[in-house]
């Protein structure tokens, strides 16, 4: 009788070390996989951050009385080139995005500035490149999902806790910039 | 109460146009090029089909035009980047595919590249094919004169970056070894391929339970019942992740997981299109309207 209830013991506790084993390693493989998106994520700002200035001079002749949208966009990239959190990072890269936004309405109102071959080649840069941003932040939304909702949900969340993993924290944008990625 | 549930109404409406703006899987690729809207006729898209199945011989690079009737509310650059997922244009290492997209009711078009040509293909270079190629050819209905000319210059930029590899053909040896390996290696992947491909997520289990079963005539009811209890958590373990990871790849069309057995080799065989290779992109490119 012992004997039986000793080998089911056994047999429940080879399961649940077995279980365990494979959730912890598969949590890990997971937060690095956010991780490695995330670094994806700030490529692409970066991206945008160095094709800026490139714009910002070759439109800022034509225009000079704008000179506001040009300050907000300077004050957004300092902030961003100083932020070391990805919290900072993204509140400074949706200032940043905010601000270029302006400027892209503002230019609406100088057409001449359209037909100039290097605002045109650039604009097109800066609109890949926001689209890169928009697909890379939605892969990164999209691995977070699954990651919280596997660690919230039982039993894995009994186990989530004992092993330390926390929940991580989805990307925030401004309204509009998530447009293309549902 | 009422502002509550007014509220939900109101966040419900909010979300609707998400729901009703979605990327629907076109289908299965047939060949590099792909017309659901059946725009080109069949001599055409031969020609085109011929020329991008050598390009990818030459260099691996996969280029895929992909003609669909329309976005059904999604933005192009959303689609395109959710058909590239699906499809998996490109080789794995190389990431080295390239979408064309174009939606005939929408009238607009995307090129979508992939990572590994980024740089030979820029989002500029894009930009000045969809407008100088795609978009004249396009107001005056040659949809097949447009593509041909755009998959000339994008081959035109993209042909240096790599090269193809030759494919080791796989020379067999001994039966007897054969057998033995099929023995050791073949069985649990056959078994795995077959539950995969069964409707069910649970006849793994049921299997194990069997063998359980089985097991207590063999040796003890004790050992016998703990057997069945852990081989049938472990079956319906394994058919549950395999049916999982089969469904997807089945309904993305794209390479098959390795325990597939007796699925796509992969590569290209006598010539002829064999399925993507696995690559991916991320937003590059550029996109259109005519």
């Amino acid at each position: 009788m012992s004997k039986k209830v000793w080998l089911i013991v056994l047999a429940v506790v080879v399961l649940v070390v077995l279980y365990a084993g494979g959730l912890y390693n598969s949590l890990v493989k997971d937060n690095e996989n956010i991780n490695g998106q995330w670094a994806q994520v700030e490529t692409q700002y970066q991206r945008r951050f160095d094709l800026i200035p490139n714009l910002v001079n070759s439109v800022k002749g034509a225009m000079a009385q704008e000179k506001s949208v040009f300050d907000a966009i300077a004050e957004a990239r300092t902030k961003y080139g100083s932020a070391t959190t990805p919290e900072a990072k993204v509140g400074a890269a949706n200032q940043v995005e905010s601000a270029l936004s302006r400027l892209l309405v503002v230019m609406e109102n100088y057409p001449q500035l359209k037909s100039i071959d290097t605002v045109q080649t650039l604009m097109v840069q800066l609109e890949g490149t926001e689209n890169r941003i928009s697909t890379e932040r939605g892969r990164f939304n999209d691995l977070v999902k699954t990651y919280d909702a596997k660690i919230k949900t039982i039993p894995a969340n009994i186990f989530a806790k004992i092993f330390g993993f926390a929940e991580r924290a989805y990307f925030e944008s401004q309204d509009g910039s998530e447009r293309r990625q549902k | 109460m009422k502002n509550k549930a007014l509220l939900a109404i109101t966040a419900g409406l909010l979300f609707l146009p998400m729901l009703v703006g979605a990327y629907y899987n076109p289908g299965k690729p047939t060949g590099f090029v792909n017309d659901y809207a059946g725009v080109i006729d069949s001599q055409q898209k031969q020609a085109l089909e011929t020329k991008l199945v050598q390009f990818e011989k030459d260099t691996s690079n996969e280029i895929s035009v992909v003609i669909i009737p329309s976005l059904k509310g999604d933005t192009i650059e959303n689609f395109a980047v959710k058909l590239f997922e699906d499809w998996a244009i490109g080789k794995k290492d190389n990431d080295n595919g390239i979408l064309l997209l174009v939606a005939i009711e929408d009238r607009k078009m995307r090129i979508e590249v992939g990572y590994g040509l980024e740089g030979a293909l820029t989002d500029a270079q894009s930009y000045s094919i969809i407008v100088n190629d795609l978009q004249p050819a396009f107001r005056a209905n040659d949809y097949a004169g447009g593509i041909s000319k755009a998959i000339d210059d994008i081959i035109l930029a993209t042909k240096g970056e790599y090269t193809a590899t030759q494919n080791s053909s796989k020379n067999s040896s001994g039966v007897n070894f054969e057998w033995i390996f099929f023995l050791v290696f073949g069985l649990p992947i056959w078994l795995s391929s077959v539950l995969a491909r069964s409707r069910s997520w649970w006849a793994g289990g049921v299997i194990g339970v069997v063998m359980g079963i089985i097991l207590i005539f063999v040796f003890s009811l004790v050992v016998g019942m703990i057997a069945s209890i852990i081989l049938g958590l472990l079956g319906l373990l394994l058919d549950y992740n395999v049916s999982k990871s089969y469904g997807k790849a089945k309904a993305t069309g794209g390479v098959m997981p390795w325990w597939f057995g007796g699925g796509k080799s992969g590569g290209f065989g006598g010539g002829g299109f064999g399925g993507f290779g696995g690559g991916s992109s991320g937003g590059g490119g550029s996109s259109g309207g005519w």
